[in-house]
């Protein structure tokens, strides 16, 4: 009856552990407060406004470097276990630059990174262990890539169809986001082993040699 | 019990209102234009980075670690990792949320507090599209499907967010933002089975036209009935099936998307039924179904100028024997322009209109009066942001909304953020939210016996909006590589918190506002990369709440919903990757004892391994509520559901 449903709960009033509460609230705030404390070196301002092709060109820098923790090479591709792993850029200096920053100070497996900034037909591509071909012509960069071909360097790189051209990674434009495409037969020629879990982030994984 | 209309039962309350004109650039409008290096990109996982967008300045290239907002995001890994099967359940993930399962499809969900099913401060959008009732104010849960593998990320804002989201936004926002059609090409099949139920999905996505895409998708879902603690069968069986589909198309000259999904399902009426008046009924079978279709347009205009609009209808049907059954339609219209900077300024404007008919069929039991109801809705909002320094930017803003019940409502706020060092954001908050009165607030009527033309509880015609001063402070940083935290400070105070008062002679409750409270908290979470391979994850809120009526209310229920939320929470989750592609998920979540009604204190164990059988298919098994024989988490112990230990195995293809 509707008298039962009105019926008032006092005997519900009791208050919360009140105490206890502010004690573990009092603790977070301190905890809060060191960690705050101890993290800030100095202050230092953040950087301007980035434009649209700016933004581009971080992420790609930050997906190369990402793609040479989630790469594994052939056991000969390194002088030593502390050797570095040398990233080769062809065709964006501005890209290497930024490439260089991200890679400062950071190891991936327990080696450095180096950043080789790399001319036309110039420079030998001894030693390097990830190649990204940048703004070059198709026919130039498909002659780079059938070079490599079956060499255990991870190629990269940012232009339509070039998985077909013998790339193993592409970078592509979808839904205003950077995302990337992987040939695996391609890096299975060369014995690169790429991780599943980036395999799982690829937008597109091709399987079958092209 | 106390009076309550509604129980949460199968409601999760929280909700509201309207406009969501933020959404269209989702979190975006929250933060800022501030930079981000290259280095700090490169910390994030390969999703975020896939969540960039690269192709227009300004607003859209943001990252939320720039927002000087409590965020927390859930990422399509995450969810994946998590084992979760519906949109509650992946709710779980978020430190800041307050998830409570009442029924098999019956969930209570609230940030910093007022969980319960008279207050109801959080808003939910499902890619843009509002999925609050104006009946209650509050979120169906039951029927809010969401086909979780082709979701990009939920935002969870705990915090008011009127401003940008309007009135209803009071302690918080979830936005479940699903990838877009280019983004979920080809086949998908999926299937699951546990002690809880069967799920099965399909979809299909491929391109459309010469710049386009699109997916269509169906789904399936049951759900077993669960028992209480006592071995009472609880009547909570459900099935569900939703169809949908999603187009994106255009390029520079504009996106469009176009998306609808429409569904149809019943379940089962647990005891004390979703309306609780007193009288004695037979609860029968509920029936639900609905469908929703949105378009939106947005352009990159020159030199960082963005604009969007957005339309949509919703029509959502429940029936519920033998108390009411609701045909709700509504249509949605806004507009979103940010300008281009000048100067240290960065304006962003928009307006919107929506329009709602709500129509009751009363019973002898309850009635909505009057049965039929037209509702408009208008808002327009404009905000602010500017670059003080380099590393100081100041974000204000103010919404006027305008409803029926209560005519205009104002919505300021205030956001300063200081990058007291590139990867470390400090800032602060002030805001003013708004939760407006509800059909349920104002237009209900309880007859003092069943078809009786006296009436027990005659609304409350002078209800007036509760509203919310809300101060923030809060820090977010990533130290190294591998570290990453948020914390937030939070104290709240309101007022014209919506009471029940009882006139003695003749015997009548009403509803009024006559409580003020306060809520004084603190959210913490972090991550820790502990090696390449095992990602460790924590968090833990605790909140103080208080809730007092004012002298002239003789309400002496209310006040005790402070007891329907925890005083603390914590989580942890480990997520390893082994060995050959497989996975393993360990979470483990502590919810502090509530007092109204009693539910203990409880921790519970989830688990998941996954492995890839072959390539193009994921399997995982897992095992939820592990740690005890079972626990209850939210209303009377004699109704509600024990959740038992359960198991699942599910299976995933794509070709």
């Amino acid at each position: 009856m509707t008298g039962a449903a009105l019926t008032v709960q006092a005997a519900m009033n009791r208050p919360i552990s009140a105490s206890a509460c502010w004690q573990a609230l009092g603790w977070g705030v301190a905890c809060a407060l060191a960690v705050f404390l101890t993290i800030f070196p100095g202050v230092r301002g953040a950087q301007a406004e980035e434009r649209a092709t700016e933004i581009s060109r971080q992420v790609k820098a930050a997906y190369l470097y990402k793609f040479t923790s989630f790469a594994e090479w052939p056991s000969g591709a390194f002088a030593n276990a502390t050797s570095p792993v040398v990233i080769g850029v062809m065709g964006d200096d501005t890209l290497a630059d930024e490439l260089e920053q991200v890679v400062a100070g950071r190891t991936v497996n327990g080696r450095p990174l180096t950043v080789r900034k790399l001319r036309r037909g110039e420079d030998s591509l001894d030693g390097v262990h990830m190649l990204f071909v940048g703004r070059v012509d198709k026919s130039r960069m498909a002659e780079v890539l059938a070079t490599l071909k079956g060499r255990p360097i991870l190629t990269v790189t940012d232009a339509d169809d070039a998985l077909t051209l013998g790339s193993m990674i592409n970078f592509v434009v979808t839904g205003e986001r950077l995302r990337f495409e992987v040939a695996l037969a391609t890096t299975e020629v060369s014995r690169i082993k790429i991780s599943a879990l980036m395999l799982a982030a690829a937008y597109r994984v091709v399987k079958e040699p092209s | 019990m106390s009076w309550l209309p509604f129980t949460a039962n199968r409601h999760g309350l929280p909700t509201p209102c309207v406009y969501a004109l933020g959404i269209v650039l989702g979190l975006d409008v929250l933060c800022c234009h501030a930079a981000v290096s290259t280095r700090e990109l490169a910390n994030l996982s390969f999703d975020e980075l896939a969540n960039i967008r690269i192709t227009s300045v300004s607003k859209k290239d943001e990252r939320l670690g720039d927002a000087a907002a409590s965020v927390f995001v859930i990422t399509q890994d995450d969810i994946r990792r998590s084992g979760a099967s519906s949109l509650p359940e992946a709710l779980r993930l978020a430190p800041n949320l307050h998830v409570a399962q009442v029924s098999a499809n019956g969930y209570a969900i609230s940030a910093r507090g007022f969980n319960n099913s008279a207050a109801n401060k959080l808003l939910v959008l499902i890619n843009g599209r509002s999925v609050y009732t104006p009946l209650f104010s509050g979120v169906f849960w039951d029927v809010q499907n969401v086909m979780l593998e082709d979701v990009e990320r939920i935002e969870v804002i705990s915090g008011p967010g009127g401003t940008l989201w309007g009135t209803n936004a009071v302690n918080g926002v979830i936005n479940v933002i699903s990838r877009a059609a280019q983004d979920t090409q080809g086949t998908l099949a999926s299937a699951g089975a546990g002690t809880r139920g069967t799920d099965a999905v399909l979809r299909h996505g491929g391109p459309w036209g010469e710049d386009g895409s699109y997916r269509v998708y169906g789904k399936y879902a049951d759900r077993r009935s669960t028992e209480t603690a006592a071995g009472t069968a609880v009547d909570d069986t459900s099935h569900m099936a939703q169809i949908g589909f999603r187009m994106d198309w255009g390029s520079s000259g504009g996106v469009w998307t176009v998306q609808g999904n429409a569904y149809d399902g019943a379940e089962g009426q647990p005891a004390p039924g979703a309306i609780v008046t007193g009288a004695r009924f037979t609860l029968g079978s509920i029936a639900l179904s609905g469908a929703n279709l949105l378009t939106r347009w947005e352009r990159a205009l020159d030199q960082g100028a963005s604009v969007s609009v957005q339309a949509y209808y919703d029509g959502t049907r429940r029936t519920v024997p033998p108390t009411f059954s609701e045909a709700l339609d509504i249509v949605d219209v806004q507009l979103q322009h940010a300008l281009s900077p000048m100067g240290m300024h960065a304006p962003v404007w928009g307006v919107g209109y929506r329009y709602g008919m709500d129509r009751v069929d009363n019973s002898p039991f309850i009635s909505f009066l009057p049965a039929q109801l037209e509702q408009k809705w208008a808002n327009v909002f404009a905000q602010d942001e500017m670059t003080l320094r380099d590393d100081l930017r100041l974000t204000i803003g103010a919404r006027i909304e305008r409803n029926d019940y209560t005519g205009n409502e104002f919505l300021p706020s205030a956001r300063l953020a200081w990058k007291v060092a590139p990867e470390h954001l400090l800032w602060g908050a002030a805001s003013r939210t708004v939760r407006a009165p509800s059909r349920l607030d104002r237009d209900v009527f309880v007859p003092i016996t069943p078809g009786s033309a006296r009436f027990l509880l005659i609304g409350g015609p002078d209800v007036r909006s509760e509203i919310a001063h809300v101060f923030e402070l809060g820090y977010r940083g990533q130290p190294s590589d591998r570290l990453s935290y948020s914390a937030t400070l939070y104290h709240a105070d309101y007022d014209d918190l919506r009471t029940q008062e009882v006139i003695r002679s003749p015997l009548t409750v009403f509803f009024s506002n006559r409580m003020e409270g306060s809520t004084n908290g603190l959210e913490m979470w972090g991550t820790y990369q502990a090696t390449p391979a095992w990602r460790l994850r924590g968090g833990w809120t605790v909140q103080r709440e208080s809730l007092t009526p004012r002298p002239d209310s003789n309400d002496q229920t209310t006040p005790l919903n402070v007891g329907k939320d925890p005083a603390h929470m914590w989580q942890l989750r480990s997520s390893l990757d082994l060995s050959g592609e497989r996975e393993l998920d360990v979470g483990i979540r502590h919810v502090a004892a509530l007092s109204n009604p009693e539910v203990p204190a409880y921790t519970v164990l989830d688990i998941r391994y996954g492995w890839h059988p072959r390539p193009g298919l994921e399997a995982a098994v897992g095992a939820q509520n592990l740690g005890g024989t079972g626990h209850g988490e939210f209303t009377d112990v004699r109704t509600r559901s024990e959740l038992a230990p359960s198991l699942f195995f599910k299976l995933l293809a794509r070709f």
